[in-house]
């Protein structure tokens, strides 16, 4: 066990990273808002907590605060600007706000490091630490997605006319996903700085929303633990499949593709099919005796 | 302000000159109308006449352009959509709007997630019973998208009166269902208004309407064209030609 963990012990911190990040874009997702605004968050909690490092000369966790909160901070105040959006006007409006956080910290001179990036903030951070943040996040998630709270939040995602009717206050749900996103966000950029001790302008791009998105597409949209399933697949996907070389790429795109044809609720939305199936056997007998009789 | 003529008590619901137009369209145009406590009332109109649009002008979810909502003679007229159902006013939609990821049960329950917080124990007694009323209850642990047709309109109906409103507005509450369900279903209205849940159906079956309702309106092109007893208003001559074009007045 403990030869295992010391050999995969920088995939198991990714795979926890990838996980924050995941749900950093699932949040607003399953609130109805079409946002990339996490990734941004990212680049702001990675380069506020490798500044607070470097420049400020502060310790670990107050750095990882800082950026946590000022990524929330600064994603809700992007949520009041952009809350009327839809769409694909929001996820092109929330590209462009992640955009221009990586663009700030190329023209970012001393403070950011330029295009090079900010490079010495080695944070004392291990996998205990990851995962006691994982928890507390998750915790939250677990809420929202619980009986009452989670029924509200599917209204407002699926029918948020119908919402408004049962008297939900729709736009304070959708700014609350931008606020939770932007601090997910901020947490997992931070923590993957201070873990490397290194951020670049590169590392806040499309490429890090089309990962967050797969890992969502493929494990599944409505629940904390579709981004989780999601997350092992695309960290781990690169060692089992190593045999297949240089046609990694092709089999990553093919799992993708699968997922959005034949799983559209990922793998998650499938396991959990399989059990209302197995659970409501007996219910659906009786359903269809009654339409036999009506 | 709006008394009637017998009880002189304040009208649940009163519309003072309601227009709601969309760009040039004038959906609905200069309603005024009074609904009074433990009454089933239905507005009937041809296609397009304005019917849907009025009901969701009632809970505001359509904005509309002028005029004045009363509900106990207080102005709702400002009150943001959300705080409506809070305010007693409960609605069905035109189609059946369901979560189909969530059980029958969980879609009933959001009728109260914006109600008053009650004990686990009253909530799980409160959606037994009106899933008992409805006849759902043999379903309420599958999802929507495993029921008929009219089964999910029974969740919505289920959904609409758990919070048991002062006023239930039904967009075409039967439609889809066969005979015998349209049946049970006015039953079920009629037993509402026992319990003193007033009414304001939407509806295309005129007979159904004559059968259920105790008050007609009766629409066309955004204005009211006759009210009343439901037997005098289909009679009605303008009634008649709106239905059935110009000449089937003078005809019958």
């Amino acid at each position: 066990m403990s030869d295992w963990y010391a050999m995969n012990v920088v995939l198991i911190q990714t795979t926890l990273t990838t996980l924050l990040l995941a749900l950093s874009i699932q949040v607003p997702i399953r609130f109805g808002v079409f946002s990339f605004a996490g990734v941004g968050a990212f680049g702001i909690g990675g380069y506020t907590a490798a500044i607070a490092m470097v420049h400020l000369g502060w310790t670990t966790w107050p750095s990882v605060a800082l950026g946590a909160v000022l990524a929330g901070v600064v994603v809700f105040a992007l949520g009041l600007v952009v809350q009327r959006l839809t769409g694909l006007y929001m996820g092109m409006a929330t590209i462009a706000f992640t955009l221009i956080v990586s663009v700030v910290a190329v023209n970012g001179g001393e403070l950011t490091g330029g295009p090079g990036g900010l490079f010495g903030a080695l944070g004392e951070i291990d996998t205990g630490h990851i995962l006691a943040v994982v928890v507390v996040v998750v915790a939250v998630l677990v809420w929202t997605e619980a009986k009452g709270m989670g029924r509200r939040v599917d209204t407002v995602r699926e029918d948020p006319e119908l919402a408004t009717a049962m008297g939900i206050d729709v736009a304070r749900y959708r700014l609350a996903s931008f606020a939770i996103s932007g601090v997910i966000g901020g947490l997992a950029g931070a923590i993957t700085t201070l873990l490397r001790s290194t951020i670049t302008p590169a590392e806040v791009n499309f490429h890090m929303v089309v990962l967050a998105l797969t890992a969502i597409i493929v494990g599944g949209a409505r629940s904390w633990l579709g981004a989780f399933i999601g997350a092992v697949i695309f960290v781990w996907l690169p060692t089992v499949i190593s045999f297949v070389q240089e046609w990694e790429k092709v089999v990553y795109g093919f799992l993708v593709a699968v997922a959005a044809i034949y799983l559209p609720n990922g793998v998650l939305g499938l396991i959990k099919d399989l059990v209302h199936r197995l659970r409501t056997r007996q219910e659906r007998a009786r359903m269809a005796v009654l339409q036999e009789k009506g | 302000m709006a008394e009637s003529a017998v009880g002189r008590q304040t009208a649940l619901l009163a519309m003072e000159d309601v227009a709601v137009h969309f760009g040039g369209v004038k959906a609905v145009d200069g309603i005024t109308l009074e609904m009074y406590e433990g009454n089933i009332y239905g507005v009937i109109g041809p296609n397009g006449s304005g019917k849907s649009t009025l009901l969701g002008a009632m809970t505001r979810l359509t904005p509309s352009t002028r005029g004045r909502f009363l509900l106990d003679g207080k102005d709702y007229t400002r009150v943001p959509a959300r705080n409506v159902h809070r305010m007693g006013i409960s609605r069905t939609f035109q189609t059946v709007r369901l979560l189909d990821d969530r059980s029958v049960r969980d879609n009933i329950l959001l009728g109260l997630d914006a109600l008053p917080k009650q004990t686990r124990k009253e909530t799980a007694m409160q959606v037994d019973e009106v899933m008992e009323r409805v006849g759902v209850r043999e379903v309420a642990q599958l999802r929507p998208d495993e029921l008929s047709y009219g089964m999910q309109r029974r969740v919505e109906f289920a959904r609409a009166i758990i919070g048991r409103p002062r006023l239930l507005l039904l967009d075409e509450p039967t439609a889809g269902m066969n005979t015998a369900e349209r049946k049970e279903i006015g039953k079920l209205m009629r037993q509402l208004c026992d319990e003193g849940i007033t009414q304001f159906i939407v509806e295309h079956d005129v007979e159904m309407m004559v059968e259920t309702c105790d008050y007609l309106f009766a629409m066309n092109v955004g204005k009211l064209i006759a009210e009343g007893e439901p037997q005098d208003v289909v009679r009605h001559p303008a009634v008649q030609e709106a239905y059935l074009g110009k000449g089937a007045a003078a005809d019958a």
